[in-house]
């Protein structure tokens, strides 16, 4: 469906409840998902999912319903059974209703929005997937190689609508391509990874990722075990994302902050990490870093965000509610809660880059260390207040000596303060890239490759001397 | 559902289909410091088909139930399939089976909702007020309870013909007390994060005891405020029967998903160095070691009637005696060892295809108590409630911090200890294992969110154990990290 079917419709499905005060949001998506495995295609899905999320509100009473099925019927018995639980629920404190007209221009797909959408990846069928990867899994076969990844094509729209006259649209596309060149096929061993994602199915770099994933693996052979210990590092961009993912999730929204386990929690203005550190919420970069709606799910319009300026704390993510209780606006971070998780959440963060023209620069300048392509399983509920995260080295650990790279090391596994360790960075690339998020089939992370001196690494990952 | 099927059935491209009607209704609610956070109501409902076309698998779904939109979707399903079969070399073989017919149910004795939402959130309204009672360095705290009614209906080319209907809940609650240098920490009841999930009905709410269990929560997070940090280095260490589960979850239940052995899992999960060519060879633990998986657990997260590909659900060891001798396993990759499916194929709802998830996989018990383990301990830890959790693309390394420690000292529990972690390498860990307590100390704990699969599938998973104990296992403090 477009967005504004999905916004008449939901307007529609208001106006015949005839409920006061509600709110609906609702999307649908389509994704072709063609996920490969042991070097063939075996899972190929075309998912049709459709969702509409209602509030319904009781003075500051509230309650949600959720209805897979977008025919007016189900919206209207799920804006039914929110009221019905709203009438009876515990108060809100703080809740300031829902957006109304006067909270931004209401605009449907207007020019200013921020481009997201390429009909190559609209129109893309089953037939167009097999065809790109097809030359992919036979250049890592020619490798003597095992592939493995997903390429997903999807094409989505949301509109929100309120009876306070708020009304909202959008859609988007995602192209996103990850292919892993591995010795073995499940077994560990060598692997290598590449990723690109795009709006524009036409411009994912399916050629040069695969070629990457390859060279990776090759790089990977032979790995020598390397001893647990404090060494300078280099995190490839998947590596940062994947930090900036839990940072995200543990220190910046406002229901982290307001139970105390927030690394930000009351440092506000404070410095809390190193000068040339950049973070900030960014859903409307229009340049092709960018992702994600221009609106949350209340409706509110999103902005650039900034989090951490210069390493000192500056905003937290908010939503209507939270902003309310804070006297400040609404930072539109409200999302549908993800795995029973918080309804607070970046979809957008990016990490500012730094002045190194290459990866190769940030190598040259380690006497000796290690070069880290991704992180794997990383958890950051240690200590959130100090964000102390444990996690370990995939698809591609290397060794560094005399500022280049020497030879693969097996997985390692870090435990240290992100924060603490980004307070040691001393030099970032210019380039970043985009990572898609696990978690949103239409979101992306954005980072450098960063250098940090003496990050700390506790322990490795190897076989038992004896398995039988 | 029918008259797709037969089209399905009858069409020269498709040698095998699934079609599969799913509806889940949903009720989530989560009080915290005594407001609402989250009081929503769910209800999605479609029908997915998978087939197996020439050579290869294709996937669609609809959540619209009209004839035609069902029809539309096996089409998609077909022309996914028809489109990979063109660059697949090997055809899918799957083995001949019996038709199952049948219907399974969960146990409930009391309805959930025929219990008002004025007492659920009253229940949980008590439990938070219980735990405000801490005091100020009680920053906030927080009561929530799920419930899922999934009424599923497979039926395939194949002559199956299975209706299922199960009721899933979960409730708990914890709190994060907040010292006065800022650090926080969180105690949880009876485990952190719904861990604590069954398959039953509301009886088993009052058997928790929310507010009775709160002073006891209130007490061990403020003694965590200025309790010591756990040591380092190498300490005999008893893992409390949650963390067990956890444990069991992540360096058994996992590792032994033939998926991911096989390689087929890599875009999201990884491997596993549980490989085939060790299956009968692999010492995995030591001889008090046996892990089964137990489809058919009462109460039981993962109990089912029949996977998603409507093989029956059974108990199948996993590990015996500490020899590795079976995976969790579907038709195809089972067929690909010889074997046949231990019945583990599941799919998150009506738009996701099944893949191998864990049923209920659990520690078989030995004897004792806890107490009597404990006393049995000369210099040790206990680790209680699942905080952090972390293991490598192979299972093999891993590090789990917990919520709470207590130091033993010549078979007595002493003082408490904070930030405590502990790490290892799989078949070290579980070969280290000497003593698991008794059926009396057995519980199943039910896991609500168990993420696999790409896209992302969250699925529900039970784990049974006892508490247990490691000789010389590495431990640490994260507040040194």
């Amino acid at each position: 469906m477009r967005g504004s079917d999905l916004l008449a419709l939901a307007k529609d499905v208001l106006a015949t409840a005839g409920e006061p005060d509600a709110e609906i949001y609702v999307r649908s998506r389509s994704r072709g998902v063609a996920r490969f495995a042991m070097s063939a295609l075996g899972q190929h899905m075309q998912i049709e999912e459709s969702e509409a999320v209602v509030r319904v509100a009781k003075g500051t009473r509230l309650a949600e319903a959720r209805t897979s099925s977008l025919d007016p019927a189900s919206i209207l018995e799920a804006i039914s059974n929110a009221a019905r639980v709203a009438a009876i629920a515990p108060e809100v404190a703080g809740f300031p209703g829902f957006a109304s007209r006067d909270d931004g221009a209401n605009f449907v797909s207007k020019e200013d929005a921020p481009p997201r959408r390429a009909s190559s990846t609209a129109n893309a069928t089953a037939d167009d997937r097999v065809a790109l990867l097809a030359p992919a899994l036979a250049r890592v076969k020619q490798k003597g190689f095992t592939s493995a990844g997903v390429l997903e094509t999807s094409a989505g729209a949301v509109a929100v609508a309120t009876t306070k006259g708020c009304e909202r649209s959008h859609e988007d596309t995602m192209a996103s391509y990850r292919v892993w060149a591995l010795e073995t096929a499940g077994a560990g061993g060598a692997s290598g990874f590449g990723s690109s994602m795009h709006r524009d199915l036409g411009k994912v770099a399916i050629d040069d990722e695969t070629d990457r994933a390859i060279s990776r693996c090759e790089l990977g052979r032979n790995p020598r075990a390397q001893d647990a210990g404090t060494y300078d590092v280099v995190f490839e961009p998947a590596a940062v994302c994947e930090l900036l993912e839990w940072l995200g999730m543990i220190a910046f929204g406002a229901s982290d902050v307001e139970q105390g386990t927030s690394a930000l929690a009351g440092r506000i203005g404070e410095k809390i990490t190193g000068d040339l550190v950049d973070i900030r919420e960014n859903p409307v970069d229009p340049s092709d870093l960018g992702f994600g709606a221009p609106f949350d799910r209340e409706g509110t319009l999103r902005r650039e965000i900034p989090i951490i300026e210069d390493g000192v704390a500056r905003n937290i993510l908010t939503d209507r509610t939270y902003a309310a209780k804070r006297g400040e606006k609404s930072t539109g971070s409200s999302v549908l809660s993800l795995l029973g998780g918080a309804d607070l959440a970046a979809v957008a963060l990016h990490m500012k880059g730094g002045s190194a023209a290459s990866v190769e620069e940030l190598v040259s300048g380690m006497k000796r260390g290690l070069y880290v392509c991704r992180l794997h399983y990383v958890n950051g509920m240690l200590e959130p207040r100090r964000a102390v995260m444990t996690g370990l080295t995939r698809d591609g650990c290397y060794w560094v000596e005399d500022g280049k790279i020497s030879h693969a090391v097996g997985n390692m596994r870090f435990t240290d303060s992100i924060l603490e360790g980004f307070g040691r960075i001393d030099a970032m690339t210019s380039s970043r890239r985009a990572i898609p998020t696990w978690w949103s089939p239409a979101g992306a992370y954005v980072a450098p490759a960063i250098r940090i001196r003496q990050f700390r690494f506790n322990g490795k990952s190897q076989m038992p001397p004896s398995l039988t | 559902m029918p008259a797709t099927l037969a089209k399905l059935k009858s069409d020269a491209r498709v040698r095998y289909a699934e079609v599969r009607f799913v509806e889940d209704r949903t009720e989530k609610l989560r009080l915290r410091d005594g407001r609402v956070e989250r009081a929503t109501t769910g209800n999605a409902r479609g029908v997915a088909i998978r087939v197996l076309g020439p050579k290869t698998w294709g996937f669609s779904c609809t959540s619209d139930l009209a004839e035609a939109a069902i029809q539309r979707a096996a089409d998609r399903a077909v022309e996914t399939a028809c489109a990979s079969s063109a660059i697949v070399a090997n055809a899918v073989v799957l083995p001949e089976r019996d038709a199952e017919r049948g219907t399974y149910a969960t146990k409930v004795e009391i309805d959930p909702t025929s219990i008002s939402l004025e007492t659920k959130l009253a229940e949980l309204d008590r439990a938070t007020r219980a735990l405000k009672k801490g005091g100020p360095k009680i920053r906030s705290a927080e009561a929530w309870m799920d419930w899922a009614r999934v009424r599923k209906h497979l039926l395939t080319t194949d002559g199956c013909d299975v209706a299922q209907d199960f009721t899933y809940g979960g409730c708990g609650m914890h709190v994060y007390a907040v010292g006065d240098d800022g650090r926080a920490q969180r105690r949880s009841y009876p485990t952190w994060g719904g861990g604590d999930g069954f398959q039953a009905g509301y009886e088993r709410i009052a058997l928790l005891d929310l507010v009775g269990n709160a002073p006891r929560v209130i007490d061990e997070a403020i003694a965590l405020l200025d309790a010591p940090e756990c040591p380092s280095g190498a300490r005999d260490l008893i893992l409390e029967s949650s963390q067990m589960g956890l444990q069991i979850h992540e360096s058994c239940g996992h590792p032994t998903e033939l998926d991911r052995a096989l390689g087929t899992e890599i875009s999201l999960a990884g491997g596993s160095f549980m490989q085939p060519n060790l299956l009968g060879k692999l010492r995995y633990g030591s001889g008090m070691v046996d892990l089964v998986a137990d489809a058919t657990s009462p109460g039981g997260m993962g109990s089912f009637g029949w996977d998603d590909e409507g093989t029956p659900g059974g108990k199948h060891a996993l590990v015996r005696e500490g020899s590795f001798v079976d995976y969790l396993s579907s038709r195809e990759s089972a067929q690909a060892l010889g074997k046949k499916s231990t019945g583990t194929m599941r799919a998150e709802g009506w738009n996701r295809t099944p893949i191998i998830r864990m049923t209920n996989v659990s520690l078989e018990p030995r004897r004792g108590s806890l107490d009597d383990l404990v006393a049995d301990t000369k210099d040790g830890v206990l680790m209680a409630t699942d905080k952090s959790w972390s293991i490598d693309d192979q299972r093999l390394n891993f590090q789990f911090s917990c919520e709470i420690a207590w130091e033993i000292k010549n078979g007595k529990r002493t003082r408490i200890l904070r930030d405590p972690f502990y790490t290892g390498i799989t078949p070290e860990f579980w070969r280290s294992c000497d003593a698991v307590c008794g059926p009396e100390e057995w519980k199943l704990w039910g896991v609500q969110n168990c993420g696999k699969g790409d896209p992302m599938q969250v699925m529900q998973v039970g784990h049974g154990a006892s508490p247990a104990r490691f000789k010389a296992v590495t431990i640490g403090s994260s507040g040194r990290a």
